[in-house]
């Protein structure tokens, strides 16, 4: 994967550049870490608030490097039976019905029970083999010849017995299948884990990743992000929109508007064909940035207060 | 640069943020990478490699701006410029040449300038006459290593290091040549300026070893502090410890839920179940198309506990809800009681609010009413006593001081009875159980166990071993 790639992925700088040629805005940090990621090939921790674009990221990753995205979404009883591997019992169970006929052909003119054992032998475990074994996103990410981005999405959500069993693979890319081996990765695929923090990760699996945080952008930056995704929206309009978000965000809200509902608002402006932000607006499209009523009920009153401190200049 | 980084390392570890060996070698390794030409991406790398939390990146931040600043004076010119800041670059260049200037100016006025320092003996006025800066930096540097800056464990210390730092660069010689100096008049502008680099050159002294306090000490104190705290007595924690105490609190709940959290989820995977799957499939004439699953019930521990909240006990009643509820992973299902004289039913509250929060609540609600353990148990019998099963594990957190009232302790034996276990914790010393109106007589014998559990290394071992055998 490193060779593949070595032109685009040879400085910091230059992976920020191409992002943003793709529509993602990052940080310095942001490229530092997949920058590292990719040269020590070493998974990236990513956490963060919601809607700050961690997922955004291995996506945007996987188009750069014009890589496979194999996503797995992690939750509450996920296994391996669902991240790795599984047999196709069904397949085995139905083929195992269809063969009877020929298994009779096989053992015709076996002499006694030893013998009969001694010549199903011989046809190995291939009820047991590649044919039956459906692969899961792990080790899907593994088999991929020209290597792929494997995004393992909100593994807080995950028991603590799978971050465990994600140890070998993070590590040594690799995974041991008891009937068939161990499969080693053919080229190794770029991990990247993201985490809303719901639980508190093991050490084990922090020790082995690189830990990107990524926090509410700058106003700046998100002044950039907004108009790489909204570029129709008018720089005034923008500055106002940026401003008011940050002010939202020093609330005391249950959930604080992310960059994602920045995006849709922005858009939302557009739509509308609003020139300025003022109360009736605000008002009316508050629910795209709050998600509760509750949220909501505390900024209703707080708007024209917020909407006089956004104007205030000389306030970057 | 291994050096550098490995000090800094050290100075991490100080702090308290876990670095292990590997992530010492990623971090080695992504230093290499990026190499050290830019101090802002060195920070992002390090701390892309070493700090593996929010809460550790800010403090590795903040050291990093502390250590590096260090460095700069302190290391040869290539990592000078490498590691410096901008505005720190800055601040130093400024300082030296006020410095240099100074000089220039105590030179022009001594003609016999030259001839002085020719005059010069010791060694360390020969670097303070040639304000050789980096090499001045250097000596105090190693004079720190020799005479453990880095090693001090009290901020009284401070003086004493920077005391003999000083004299092991030579001051005594110093001292002596500035009084052999003194003898003739012509040196007067000579001693002057060499009384001034002194105090400049102690001022330097007394920063290096400021810089090295906060950055190996101050921490390691606090490391004692917690120590401690874990073997005081809850009854004696005072307020202005509170707040770090319901952090060790949570720190080692932490540990214990992750210790046990994973032994007991063991049992809910599951595997084919062929006497099942061979059943649901005989509609279909013995061909398998629908598989069943083993699966196994997760076994939870149901936890009852009934705390005292009356004078002294409620304390360590306090810590002990926090501790139980900070659990919440391993012990979904824990039951709260409180009671003076009434008992009430807190589970609630604790969904409602924050633990903190709602202990406060509690507290204010329930405590400072006189003891009566008689009517406390008889409300307990008639909220709670017909949930309790022979998976239950009943705590009573209490002194047994019941102000000369009636036990009924036939209450306690039937819960005894009920219930899988019973664990009797009291904060007071065996030694004072049923003096003066204690009735722990009348109770113990309805208890599996009966503890004095008064510090957070006794509850974190009582919790231990209940977890343990759940």
């Amino acid at each position: 994967m490193i060779i593949k790639h070595k032109d685009q992925i040879r400085s910091p700088e230059e992976i920020r550049k191409n992002f943003e040629k793709l529509g993602y805005i990052c940080s310095d940090a942001i490229a530092t870490a997949v920058y590292l990621a990719c040269q020590l090939q070493k998974p990236i921790l990513i956490e963060g608030p919601p809607g700050v674009g961690k997922t955004e990221l291995a996506k945007k990753t996987a188009e750069y490097l014009s890589a496979p995205l194999i996503r797995m979404q992690c939750y509450e009883g996920l296994d391996e039976a669902k991240a790795l591997y599984e047999w196709k019992y069904g397949k085995q169970l139905l083929y195992t019905q269809l063969l009877k006929d020929q298994l009779g052909d096989v053992m015709r003119g076996a002499k006694g029970l030893d013998e009969s054992v001694e010549r199903l032998h011989q046809f190995g475990d291939i009820f047991y083999s590649e044919e039956f074994l459906e692969t899961r996103p792990l080790l899907q990410a593994l088999k991929e010849p020209d290597g792929a981005i494997l995004l393992i999405d909100e593994i807080d959500k995950a028991d603590q017995e799978f971050e465990a069993f994600l140890l070998e693979l993070l590590s040594e890319y690799q995974v041991s299948i008891p009937e068939i081996g161990t499969i080693k990765a053919t080229s190794r695929p770029i991990v990247m884990l993201t985490s809303n923090n719901t639980r508190e990760l093991g050490d084990a699996l922090k020790r082995r990743c690189l830990h990107l945080y990524i926090p509410f952008p700058d106003p700046k930056l998100e002044q950039k992000i907004i108009a790489s995704q909204v570029p129709e929206l008018g720089d005034e309009l923008r500055d106002q929109l940026v401003n008011f978000v940050k002010e939202l965000r020093q609330l005391a809200l249950k959930k604080v508007p992310a960059v994602s509902e920045s995006i849709d608002w922005a858009r939302a402006l557009l739509l509308l064909n609003v020139d300025e932000l003022n109360r009736e607006w605000v008002e009316m499209t508050l629910n795209l940035l709050l998600k509760f009523q509750d949220d909501i009920e505390i900024v209703e009153p707080e708007i024209n207060q917020l909407l006089s401190n956004m104007r205030k200049p000389g306030r970057h | 640069m291994q050096k550098v980084i490995g000090d800094f390392i050290h100075a991490l570890r100080h702090h308290g943020l876990p670095v292990s060996p590997a992530e010492t070698l990623d971090a080695l390794q992504a230093t290499k990478l990026v190499g050290l030409d830019n101090p802002q991406t060195l920070k992002t790398t390090l701390s892309l490699t070493l700090a593996k939390s929010l809460q550790h990146r800010v403090q590795l931040e903040e050291l990093f701006d502390q250590y590096f600043q260090q460095q700069v004076s302190n290391d040869n010119p290539e990592q000078e410029d490498s590691t410096d800041q901008p505005d720190q670059e800055d601040s130093n260049v400024a300082a030296t040449d006020n410095i240099s200037e100074a000089f220039e100016g105590d030179k022009s006025e001594s003609a016999e300038g030259s001839t002085a320092a020719t005059l010069m003996q010791s060694p360390l006025g020969q670097q303070l006459l040639d304000n050789d800066q980096p090499a001045l930096q250097m000596a105090i540097a190693s004079a720190g290593q020799a005479q453990g800056a880095s090693e001090m464990q009290l901020f009284t210390q401070k003086a004493q290091v920077s005391f003999r730092i000083m004299q092991q660069l030579g001051d005594q010689q110093l001292n002596q040549e500035l009084a052999e100096l003194a003898q003739d008049d012509a040196n007067l502008a000579l001693i002057e300026t060499l009384q001034q680099a002194r105090t400049r050159l102690r001022e330097q002294i007394g920063d290096y070893v400021e810089q090295q306090y906060l950055l190996y000490t101050q921490k390691s104190g606090e490391q004692l502090r917690e120590s401690n705290l874990q073997k005081i007595k809850l009854t004696n924690v005072d307020h202005s410890h509170q707040q770090q105490m319901t952090r060790l609190v949570q720190k080692a709940a932490k540990r214990l839920a992750t210790l046990h959290s994973r032994r007991r989820r063991v049992t809910k995977r599951g595997l084919l179940d062929v006497r099942k799957t061979i059943a649901a499939n005989a509609a279909y004439d013995g061909f398998l198309f629908h598989t069943k699953w083993k699966s196994t019930k997760v076994d939870r521990p149901k936890v009852m506990v009934l705390c005292d909240v009356s004078g002294s006990v409620s304390r360590v009643a306090r810590f002990l809800l926090l501790f139980l509820y900070s659990l919440q992973d391993v012990l979904p299902r824990v039951r709260s009681f409180v009671f003076a004289s009434d008992l009430g039913e807190v589970t609630d509250s604790f969904d409602k609010d924050e633990i903190e929060v709602a202990i406060a609540k509690i507290m204010d609600e329930w405590a400072n009413r006189p003891t009566d353990y008689g009517v406390a148990l008889t409300d307990f019998k008639q909220l709670a006593l017909k949930d309790i099963d022979n998976k239950t594990t009943v705590i009573m957190l209490g002194d047994a001081r019941n102000n000369n009232g009636d036990a009924k302790s036939e209450i306690w034996a039937e819960v005894y009875k009920r219930s899988q276990r019973v664990l009797w914790l009291n904060p007071e010393g065996r030694y004072s159980w049923n003096s003066g109106d204690s009735v722990m007589s009348e109770y113990a014998p309805h208890c599996s166990i009966v503890e004095p559990c008064n510090s957070l290394r006794d509850i974190t071992r009582i919790l231990g071993t209940l977890l343990q055998r759940t």
